[in-house]
């Protein structure tokens, strides 16, 4: 049978797929730590129809893969004392219910116990996987560049970032938390600078999406188009060749 | 079509932003008064193709997946209890604490508050109040004939009376600390009650280890940045607009699809 049609409601269904995930983008255009995401598609051979005379098979759309733009997010002075932001590759860790969780969003702070908490409340692991405890009666904690936290002139403990050999593991879920989903421990980095005070927003940009928007939406017409003249042409063939001449 | 949800969650969420930043700017000139964030998180993924996945028999993985989020939710609203400046004003009672601590308040229903505003006054029996009523604990009563009060930094209040020449202490002002002061529960009018976010209030006085001093004849203003609120007024505005054009995006493919012709 005809394959254009076919062909082109591929592409919408990806494209459909596209829309969804620069929605998320935008959505997100707020969300300190969050990470810009990009459909992966790629073209995908179909088996050639016997009966047609044509040379190759119709190649089909298909999305692979969600790729994810690791980059730096802009760095915005808060003066908060429970801010934290990495520059570099690092995650900081945090222990979940479910095991290990890596985030960049460090937006903390101390629980009714002390303990350095994320907004949900899961304890933010230090050097070694510790808990960090903070003594408030101490003063304000200082946190230096490589993770030292001093309260006062005494050290109460070291925020550490981790980093992973292959991003690629990561799996997103959810409240700026990633998962590990190989067997790689991820090891400290030492590159990684803490900064005390910032916030690293998201590193979408917004004109880029925009723009993705515009394609979406032309691209979307045009496969529109395409089925259009597909089901014309079908049309027209079933009507000239049904005509007794 | 998923978009049109994901877009609304972020108009709702940029919604919620302008909500906080109006407060936050409303409150500019409220004595005491911190200011707050609305902070988003990414809601949850679903796995259309799930990483990790075998994707041939010869045990090839995919390495990325395909997921695709469902949009935005405000996590929380955070209160920023950074020190506002101290704005002179010149009235004895009042009080400015300059760094940690919260002052006591006893409530009309026997429970305590705690407030950072100090703008106090003395009733008709001479006991130290907030500006709605409510008394200072501890109670500190200032006598009738008192010519001038002077309440020193670390919380005494003496009193110069009558006809006498040295000053008669009548109270020692006490302030509250927490572990996490953000997790006060605000009960509006400035006043703020123990939860179990912020731990129990530890007391003491002014100026002893982790407390702040106090400053007689100012008042603390709010740790509002006008400018800095302007400017994330202005962000969410854009994120608002933003997330609507992909309603519209989502909206015209729609109709596209509709007038397909059969």
């Amino acid at each position: 049978m005809e394959n254009a049609g076919y062909i082109a409601l591929s592409r919408q269904m990806t494209l459909r797929r596209e829309l969804d995930i620069a929605a998320n983008n935008l959505a997100n255009v707020d969300t300190a730590g969050f990470k810009v995401e990009k459909l992966l598609i790629a073209t995908e051979n179909g088996t050639r129809a016997r009966n047609l005379g044509i040379d190759g098979p119709g190649r089909f759309v298909l999305d692979t893969g969600l790729g994810r733009d690791f980059g730096q997010g802009a760095m915005r002075q808060t003066g908060n004392t429970f801010d934290f932001a990495v520059e570099g590759q690092g995650f900081f860790a945090v222990g979940g219910p479910e095991g290990e969780r890596y985030t960049r969003d460090g937006r903390f702070s101390p629980d009714s116990s002390g303990r350095l908490v994320t907004h949900d409340g899961l304890p933010v692991l230090g050097e070694g996987g510790s808990e960090i405890i903070l003594d408030m009666t101490k003063g304000p904690p200082s946190v230096s560049a490589d993770g030292i936290i001093s309260q006062g002139t005494e050290r109460v403990g070291r925020l550490q970032a981790v980093r992973f050999e292959a991003m690629s593991v990561l799996s997103k879920d959810g409240d700026g938390y990633y998962r590990n989903t190989s067997n790689e421990t991820p090891s400290p980095d030492t590159e990684a600078r803490i900064r005390q005070g910032m916030v690293e927003g998201s590193n979408v940009q917004p004109i880029v999406q925009i723009t993705n928007l515009i394609e979406i939406s032309r691209a979307y017409e045009r496969m529109a188009k395409l089925i259009d003249s597909s089901n014309d042409l079908n049309r027209r063939t079933v009507e000239r060749l049904g005509r007794v001449s | 079509m998923r978009a049109l949800s994901i877009a609304a969650t972020g108009m709702a969420a940029q919604q919620l932003n302008v909500e906080v930043i109006s407060n936050n700017i409303a409150n500019m000139n409220t004595v005491g008064f911190k200011r707050q964030r609305a902070e988003f998180q990414d809601l949850l993924y679903e796995n259309v193709e799930r990483m990790g996945a075998q994707s041939s028999e010869a045990g090839t993985v995919v390495p990325t997946g395909v997921q695709i989020g469902a949009g935005v939710k405000a996590g929380s609203v955070y209160r920023i209890t950074t020190q506002g400046s101290l704005t002179q004003t010149g009235n004895r009672y009042d009080l400015a604490i300059d760094g940690r601590g919260y002052f006591q308040v006893l409530l009309p229903d026997g429970s305590t508050a705690f407030s950072r505003a100090g703008n106090f006054a003395v009733n008709d029996q001479g006991i130290l109040v907030t500006d709605d009523g409510y008394i200072v604990q501890p109670q500190i009563t200032i006598p009738a004939d008192a010519k001038d009060v002077v309440i020193s930094k670390t919380g005494q209040v003496q009193v110069l009376s009558g006809t006498e020449a040295t000053p008669q202490i009548v109270g020692q002002l006490e302030l509250a600390t927490f572990m996490n002061e953000a997790g006060l529960q605000a009960i509006g009018d400035n006043l703020y009650l123990e939860s179990g976010a912020s731990g129990s209030a530890v007391t003491g006085s002014p100026g002893e280890v982790g407390f702040g001093q106090l400053v007689q004849g100012y008042t603390e203003a709010s740790n509002v940045d006008a400018v800095s609120e302007i400017t994330n007024l202005i962000v969410a505005q854009r994120a608002y607009e933003m997330n609507s054009k992909v309603i519209t995006t989502a909206d015209q493919m729609l109709s596209v699809s509709a007038q397909v012709k059969s």
